[in-house]
């Protein structure tokens, strides 16, 4: 058993029991501790797949500043057991049954999926060094590119929109002056 | 390297991005509602005039997009409502939101994700089309603050277009996993090398059909539709139920087409009890509305269903018949919401079929437009909603799916009821309970012109459709 091997198992099973974990935890700031450690087994199967680039913006954006945000916003909204919304019991029981049905659906397909064109290139493949990624992003994915650039455009003009505090009623008739003329 | 001959290709998209970008830095100078919004027309009709320019043919921009006949003609569709909706959005908002400059960009950017929607050949493409759609949609429709009921229909758009996207990404994942590839071509010859499908890529396919079967309101996926139009401001309804809708179902006929996905027998039978059902449901559920936009809601949902039927026929005819049927659609929607905004005043939307009662007495040209316009969803002769249901039906019985047809004509005429009951109202008799002392919205220019405008288009391509049947068979061959 070679070591990528062992890595490989490790970070595997790291990363499931975490992911659950992150489903099963009551209090959500242990949820979003398990997120992160997912994060990072991830960061490793990137690494195991010789793509160094991707490892370390997935540590750095997800791991790093995306989480430590989402460990804000729950803090500040301060969410307790006490003022969690009861849930019903029915409701509870048919997640259960579709969720299920979507699991069994995907184990019975997987099960059978062919395994032999889906080896993954461990150590070799160059897809995520930095040079590659980089031709790869301006040259044939030029367009999407730019698109993803509109789309944190619009993100963010969206939530300024929805965000923004109510003008006060002087501002607000200024507002509406210069929509007048 | 792209070109300069790919740039010229993409020219709608890029006049809406810049379109965008410009009407964002001018709100930083000055704010001018007028301006914003002539300034959103004339790209729109720029967008639309410069398909003119793009060469004939089909063209791969570097293998993520393809402009061909069929894409430029969705192009020119969906910029075309576009403009119809900046038009009417103009005194909508002048009158009930102080700060409406911002509406423009977010209507430009999601109009943009719609339009390099069309030109998708890659799930890449498509998949980040379809987030630059909702993201803009998620504030759009709760872009009304005063409103709450916008805020909330917000909110449950937002999270239930997130679960459905993350459906979508995992069966796009899987169907990766079995093919080997994203774009459709590489996917289609993946499948054609195998034979058979796998389990893996109809469990892909079946997750990637719940991801575009929300966006496009079929029925089990349907249940977001009537909060969200009746919540949204009317303008962004019409918006969410044309522009939003046609550009997935142009997608999903790329999708299906080019790749054959449906002739495996399982993903056809999955789509035929998708299309039974929201025929059925659809008009059934619509029945007991007293909300017109509801109302609307669920129609829109039977809508989609008609369609479905033109695109399970997988012939040139079914997808001449849905392109046609799509574009009365678009054009019917839009007047059935700009009567709505027509009749909206500052306090609220005319909400309530009884808002319409003796209509005709009051305005009659307003209720011959609404009239035609119901008649027109409803599929009577000399509009156009009935030649396209005819053509739907023909391209149905060619093919021979009888189940599909028959449940086609049994909903229309569950259809014809709740159309001809807001058709019915406005002939009463005059309200008596003039409550609504506020004056309506609409104004003659330039509200009561694009009515009559697209009023005007129903019965022309309900008199005189081959003008626009001559065009669809040019681009309908096209796509395989």
């Amino acid at each position: 058993m070679s070591i990528t091997l062992i890595l490989f198992w490790f970070l595997s099973v790291l990363a499931l029991f975490s992911a659950a974990m992150v489903v099963a935890s009551k209090n959500p700031v242990y949820s979003v501790l398990w997120l992160i450690l997912v994060f990072f087994a991830i960061s490793g199967h990137y690494l195991l797949l010789n793509a160094q680039f991707l490892a370390i913006v997935n540590i750095i954006v997800y791991a790093g500043a995306i989480m430590v945000l989402f460990l804000f916003v729950i803090m500040l909204m301060n969410l307790n057991k006490s003022n969690e919304p009861k849930r019903n019991k029915w409701l509870n029981l048919a997640g259960v049954l579709a969720g299920g049905c979507l699991l069994l659906v995907l184990v019975a397909a997987l099960k059978n999926a062919e395994t032999k064109a889906t080896l993954a290139e461990t150590g070799t493949g160059n897809i995520g060094l930095i040079e590659n990624l980089g031709k790869a992003l301006f040259t044939d994915y030029v367009v999407p590119f730019e698109i993803s650039s509109v789309l944190f455009l619009s993100a963010m003009v969206g939530a300024v929109v929805l965000g923004k505090k109510e003008s006060s009623p002087d501002t607000a008739g200024q507002s509406g002056k210069s929509s007048e003329k | 390297m792209i070109s300069l001959t790919g740039l010229n290709l993409i020219l709608p998209q890029l006049i809406i991005a810049l379109a965008a970008i410009i009407v964002m830095l001018s709100i930083a100078v000055k704010r001018c509602h007028r301006f914003t919004n002539l300034f959103t027309l004339l790209s729109f009709a720029a967008a639309a005039i410069s398909v003119l320019y793009i060469p004939r043919g089909s063209f791969g921009v570097s293998s993520l997009f393809v402009v061909d006949g069929f894409g430029k003609f969705f192009t020119v569709l969906i910029a075309c409502a576009g403009f119809v909706i900046t038009l009417m959005s103009y005194h909508y908002l002048n009158a009930r939101e102080k700060r409406n400059e911002e509406y423009y960009i977010l209507l430009l950017l999601s109009s943009l994700g719609a339009l390099t929607m069309v030109i998708s050949n890659h799930f890449v493409s498509f998949f980040l089309s379809l987030e630059v759609l909702s993201v803009s949609l998620y504030a759009l429709i709760g872009y009304l603050k005063e409103e709450p009921a916008g805020i909330e229909s917000g909110i449950k758009y937002l999270v239930l277009a997130a679960v459905s996207s993350s459906f979508l990404l995992f069966g796009i994942a899987l169907i990766y996993m079995q093919t080997g590839h994203l774009d459709l071509s590489g996917i289609a010859a993946g499948l054609s090398s195998s034979g058979e499908f796998s389990g893996v890529f109809i469990a892909g396919l079946a997750m990637v059909i719940v991801g575009i079967g929300f966006k496009m309101a079929l029925v089990p996926f349907h249940l977001w539709t009537p909060d969200i139009y009746a919540g949204a401001s009317a303008p962004v309804s019409a918006f969410v139920a044309t522009v939003s809708k046609g550009a997935v179902f142009a997608f999903l006929l790329r999708l299906f087409y080019s790749t054959g996905g449906l002739e495996n027998k399982n993903v056809w039978t999955v789509f035929t009890i998708i299309a039974v059902a929201s025929m059925l449901f659809g008009n059934w559920l619509a029945l007991r509305q007293q909300n017109i936009k509801r109302l609307l809601a669920y129609s829109s949902i039977g809508h989609l269903g008609y369609l479905m039927v033109a695109f399970l026929a997988i012939t040139d005819r079914g997808m001449q018949a849905a392109t046609f049927y799509l574009v009365v659609y678009f054009t019917g929607m839009l007047a059935a919401f700009g009567t709505v905004i027509y009749m909206s005043n500052k306090k609220g939307e005319a909400l309530y079929i009884d808002d319409y009662r003796g209509l005709f007495w009051k305005k009659p040209w307003l209720a011959a437009i609404f009239t035609t316009v119901m008649l027109s969803l409803a599929g009577i002769p000399l509009t156009a909603g009935f030649l396209g249901k005819l053509y739907l039906l023909t391209a149905g019985t060619e093919v021979g799916i009888w189940l599909l047809v028959i449940v086609l004509v049994v909903s229309s005429g569950i259809g014809l009821f709740y159309y001809l009951r807001v058709v019915a109202v406005m002939f009463a008799g005059k309200n008596e309970n003039e409550a609504s002392s506020e004056p309506v919205i609409g104004k003659i220019f330039p509200h009561g012109l694009v009515l009559t405008l697209l009023f005007l288009l129903l019965l022309w391509f309900g008199v005189y459709p081959s003008s626009l049947l001559e065009i669809i068979q040019q681009i309908a061959s096209v796509i395989r």
